[in-house]
């Protein structure tokens, strides 16, 4: 095993190394299966496989079919009692009236949670009871909790810790699982360097007989 | 690469597949652990009892050994009436411990420590936790204050109330009595779970089927059996929709009688040999008055016999009607 | 009369002889697996076909299908292969012949068993594991095990310097297995519940098929097309990419297959993640294997062999592109737990694996028989009855669970979805009965070539000869 780091993008193995090696496949008998199979990895597909890592990140991302929060629904519960909603008659109208209300109250992020969890005026009846007392605790921001079915309950991310020692709700920017992703990512991408780089370079061709 | 490196290669297998499993066995594993049972999985728990799948008590998965639930009006020991009704689960001698009986830890904070300070969960009598106790016991559940959080607990009814199996069977009567455990078990040997999930998806249908389960409303069940190749609807809160027996049974003896579009096989077969009055229910005859009836014939379908208190249907409906 | 042999001396058995028990075992039990199959789908197209007997109902036959199908046909056939490449890429004999025969023959009497007990309603109730838990310790120790060891050690054994792709998957893949049928059962042997219980049965399917079924189908194809076309592999540096990458990658996402469940969200963040990176052993393979074709695509038509082993890695690459995205956030919420999971784990076992295997079938027999395939046109039959009918199944199972997804997010209510899925139920049943009809063409094919097949002269592959039929 003898290495040479000199020129790691081109070998990782010295020349003699490199020489037994070719001298070996040229040898071997697998009944022609291998022989002269020292191709290099075409780069379409080492771009393939780059693509592939970028877009598992990218489309795993917590913003896309992240649960709602209690948070995003704060306005609608405050609006719905309100005297302007209550002059409008159908469930339809006041709905109407609510989501115009919220979106323009709301920020960029905010806007496109809303959009991607409409709620209606039934569901809002279920959920708002939940939300006013969630309101009263102090404990946790309303953000940490998580909309399920028509409860509220207590998300079950594991965030930052808060100055109280208490332990945010709330998916963090360091996930855990995503972390971990990116560690183990990367120990395959060195490990493959490394067995890939320890071959002899794609240019030379075991001599076969 | 030289050959030495195939025996490295041997090892880097073993320590790839090593570090996958730590990540996705053993680190969600303290997670998993730390969950607090919920109302639901105690309920779950202590119907359904040790094995739902094979096991050592009931090998040929006949629903023999099982724990039997019960709505108790009256006090089966004093007499004294009960408001509002108290479920009790009892567990006849013989009968094996629910899981969390044996593994308290599993419970979750606050409930482990509540179920066996106040509900006496150690002291189940004569009890080799596989075999069950010598005596049987019954359980109910408690609520109760941990650190200022309410909590739902197990309690050893034979110890704190002196109630014991036979006296509990007998004060709920028949009707009140429910053969959930054997019942799921019909669900999980007729393959009802093929096509019925046990859970609600956190995205969507909870609008159709009911809110999804939470972290803790699991503990103690086995298999929690929740399938997943939906080919109808979701069960976890089926009784919340639908709590008619006469329904069920119409639903279960042929599906086609309440819903012609159904394509639910049917469970006619579960009724056994006898009826509730003891007749032999001629399944021959009900089928050619019920093609008649498909067939436009006859005006009403045959009636559905009444099962048998013993029949295997009428347990799997009093699991159904469990699922609220 | 292979059972002659069981007590033979391990010298005098003829290699080859565990391959041929193994290959007609296969066949066997796929006939078996594919007719419980359309007899299952029939029940779902019409529900009161063969109606109210407890053994005939549909909840009792759909597991024996399944695993009839996974543990008798997949994986048999894998060791069938096992049997006759691992010796042919280690220039050597099998390790012992006669465990190889052992292991069929347990193999054949443990399955019987439990899958008779599974039929009358003995289960674990655990999904891919339905075995009550003494005969999962059959299969691990009985037939697992010395499958293990026969592989392992004939590698150990071998007498070529290097171990070629196909073997490195052999080996690893045998043992990991193992590792997957004991870890992935435990809630059985251990009695664990809950979460824990949910989890890791999902752990245990998700390997079966990442560590077991995919791979080592795909090792076949990295020994069957090179042998078949004459050329050599493109390259070996992206066999053992597709290798390593198998083993990172495909081990870690079971919880993707519990997304809507309360598992932690940084394990369903991590797996989602893990569960696209699966697409890089999948583009490794798929490049490696269409690139050896090249200057050869006219036995794509010519070769039956390799008609079914092409079409086979065609089909991973719907497979993968669906297995990369469907597990992720986005977009398992509208598929998860609809037909298009069915479908997609069709395409998974009957279609990509599936159609790996039987070229290798196809090709270990006749060379362990030394006879010609008795006729070319029933193997024509054969493929295209078994490709039709897939078809015809994948296709009506992806659009019944578009519906059924539509179905759901829109809230319609449950009934009206089983009515707008019966056509595409009924198309299923067809499909299914299509491959079951090809299936027993192929049984009786096989037969015929044992019994009646030209002999193949020494040193001759039998795929160089003339078909007389």
């Amino acid at each position: 095993m003898a290495w040479k780091m000199d020129n790691p993008l081109y070998s990782l193995s010295d020349e003699q190394e490199q020489q037994q090696i070719l001298k070996m496949w040229g040898e071997e008998r697998m009944g022609g299966l291998i022989h002269p199979a020292n191709n290099r990895l075409p780069f379409p597909l080492t771009f393939l496989i780059a693509l592939i890592i970028l877009t598992a990140f990218m489309l795993t991302m917590p913003i896309w079919g992240q649960r709602p929060t209690a948070a995003i629904y704060q306005t609608h519960v405050e609006l719905m009692n309100s005297p302007e909603v209550q002059k409008l008659a159908t469930p339809e109208e006041k709905m109407k009236f609510i989501n115009n209300e919220a979106y323009s109250k709301a920020d960029n992020a905010l806007k496109g949670q809303l959009e991607r969890h409409p709620i209606d005026w039934y569901d809002l009846q279920n959920l708002a009871p939940h939300i006013i007392e969630l309101q009263k605790q102090t404990k946790y921001p309303l953000d940490n909790f998580t909309v399920l079915g028509d409860k509220v309950v207590l998300a079950n991310f594991e965030g930052n810790f808060r100055a109280d020692g208490v332990r945010e709700r709330k998916q963090p920017w360091w996930d855990k699982g995503y972390t971990i992703d990116v560690f183990y990512v990367a120990y395959y991408c060195l490990w493959m360097f490394i067995m890939i780089k320890r071959l002899p370079h794609f240019t030379k061709k075991p001599v076969t007989t | 690469m030289a050959f030495k490196e195939y025996r490295l290669g041997a090892a880097m297998v073993g320590g790839a597949l090593g570090l996958s499993m730590c990540i996705t066995i053993l680190m969600p594993s303290f997670d998993l652990r730390s969950a607090v049972s919920t109302k639901m999985a105690l309920e779950k728990q202590l119907s359904a009892g040790f094995d739902i799948g094979f096991g050592y008590a009931d090998p040929l998965l006949l629903g023999i050994n099982r724990p039997i639930t019960v709505d108790l009006e009256t006090d089966p020991k004093t007499g004294a009436k009960l408001d509002p009704p108290i479920r009790a689960y009892v567990y006849k001698p013989g009968v094996p411990m629910p899981p969390n009986i044996r593994h308290p830890h599993d419970l979750g904070k606050g409930v482990q420590d509540l179920s066996e300070s106040q509900g006496q969960i150690g002291a189940v009598s004569g009890s080799n936790h596989s075999k069950g106790s010598q005596e049987g016991v019954v359980f109910t559940l408690a609520l109760g204050e941990f650190n200022g959080e309410e909590l739902t607990y197990i309690e050893n009814a034979s110890v704190t109330k002196g109630w014991t199996p036979d006296a509990t069977l007998a004060a709920a009567g028949d009707k009140n009595t429910h053969h959930i455990s054997k019942g799921k078990t019909e669900f999980v040997v007729q393959g009802c779970w093929w096509c019925h999930t046990l859970l609600p998806e956190q995205t969507q249908d909870w609008q159709a089927f009911g809110a999804p389960p939470y972290l803790g409303d699991f503990n103690g069940e086995n298999p929690t059996a929740f399938g997943s190749d939906r080919k109808a609807p979701d069960i976890l809160h089926v009784a919340s929709r639908n709590s008619s027996r006469e329904w069920m049974m119409m639903h279960f003896f042929n599906p086609r009688l309440v819903q012609v579009n159904s394509i639910m096989p049917r469970f006619d077969y579960l009724w056994g040999d006898k009826d509730a009055q003891g007749n032999t229910i001629d399944y021959d005859k009900w089928r050619a008055e019920y093609k008649e009836y498909s067939e436009g014939k006859r005006t009403y379908p045959p009636e559905v016999p009444d099962y048998a208190p013993d029949s295997e249907i009428r347990a799997l409906i009093d699991w159904v009607l469990s699922l609220k | 009369m292979l059972l002659k042999y069981l007590s033979a001396k391990n010298e005098d058995i003829p290699p080859g002889s565990a391959a041929i028990f193994f290959g007609f075992s296969a066949i066997f039990w796929f006939v078996v697996g594919t007719g419980l199959g359309s007899f299952n789908a029939a029940k779902l197209a019409f529900p009161d076909f063969v109606t109210g007997t407890e053994l005939f109902a549909f909840g009792h036959m759909r597991q024996v299908h399944v695993l009839a199908v996974i543990v008798g046909w997949i994986s048999m056939a894998f060791a069938m292969t096992m049997m006759y490449m691992t010796p042919a890429l280690g220039n050597t004999r099998m390790w012992s012949e006669k465990l190889g025969l052992w292991t069929a023959l347990l193999w054949n009497v443990g399955l019987s068993s439990a899958l008779i007990s599974l039929w009358i309603g003995i289960t674990s109730g655990r999904e891919y594991s339905d075995f009550a838990w003494p005969f999962d310790l059959v299969i691990l120790f009985g037939v697992i095990t010395p499958l293990c060891v026969n592989v392992i050690m004939t590698i150990a054994h071998r007498r070529t310097q290097g171990i070629y792709i196909t073997n490195w998957f052999f080996g690893a893949c045998t043992f990991m297995v193992g590792i997957v049928l004991l870890v992935g059962n435990s809630p059985e042997y251990f009695h664990l519940t809950g979460l824990s219980e949910a989890y890791l049965t999902w752990w245990n399917a998700h390997n079966l098929l990442g560590l077991w079924i995919t791979p080592v189908a795909a090792a076949i194809a990295y020994y069957t097309i090179p042998k078949l076309t004459g050329n050599p592999l493109y390259s070996h540096r992206i066999g053992h990419m597709h290798f390593w990458s198998i083993v990172v990658f495909y081990s870690t996402p079971a919880s993707h297959h519990l997304m809507s469940s309360p598992l932690p969200e940084w394990l369903k963040s991590f797996a989602s993640v893990e569960g696209v990176l699966i697409l890089i052993p999948a583009v490794a393979f798929v490049a490696n294997i269409l690139l050896t074709m090249k200057g050869k695509w006219s036995m794509f038509v010519e070769n039956i062999e390799i008609k079914f082993s092409v079409t086979g890695v065609f089909l991973a690459i719907p497979l993968n592109m669906q297995g990369g995205f469907q597990q992720t956030r986005s977009i398992n919420w509208f598929i998860h737990g609809t037909g298009w999971i069915v479908a997609h784990a069709h395409l998974a076992l009957l279609g990509m694996s599936t159609f790996l295997e039987i070229a290798a079938v196809y090709f270990g027999l006749q060379q362990m028989l030394k006879r010609k395939l008795y006729s070319l046109a029933l193997a024509n039959f054969h493929y295209w009855f078994v490709l039709i009918g897939f078809c015809t199944y994948w296709i009506s199972m992806t659009i019944a669970g578009l519906i059924q997804g539509a179905g759901k997010i829109y809230e319609v209510p449950y009934i009206d979805v089983v009515i707008a899925e019966h056509p595409y139920m009924i198309a299923r049943w067809i499909g299914g009965t299509m491959v079951f009809t090809g299936n027993l063409v192929w049984l009786y094919n096989m037969w015929m070539t044992a019994r009646v097949g030209t002999l193949v002269p020494d040193g001759r592959y039998a795929h160089e000869l003339a078909y007389e039929r």
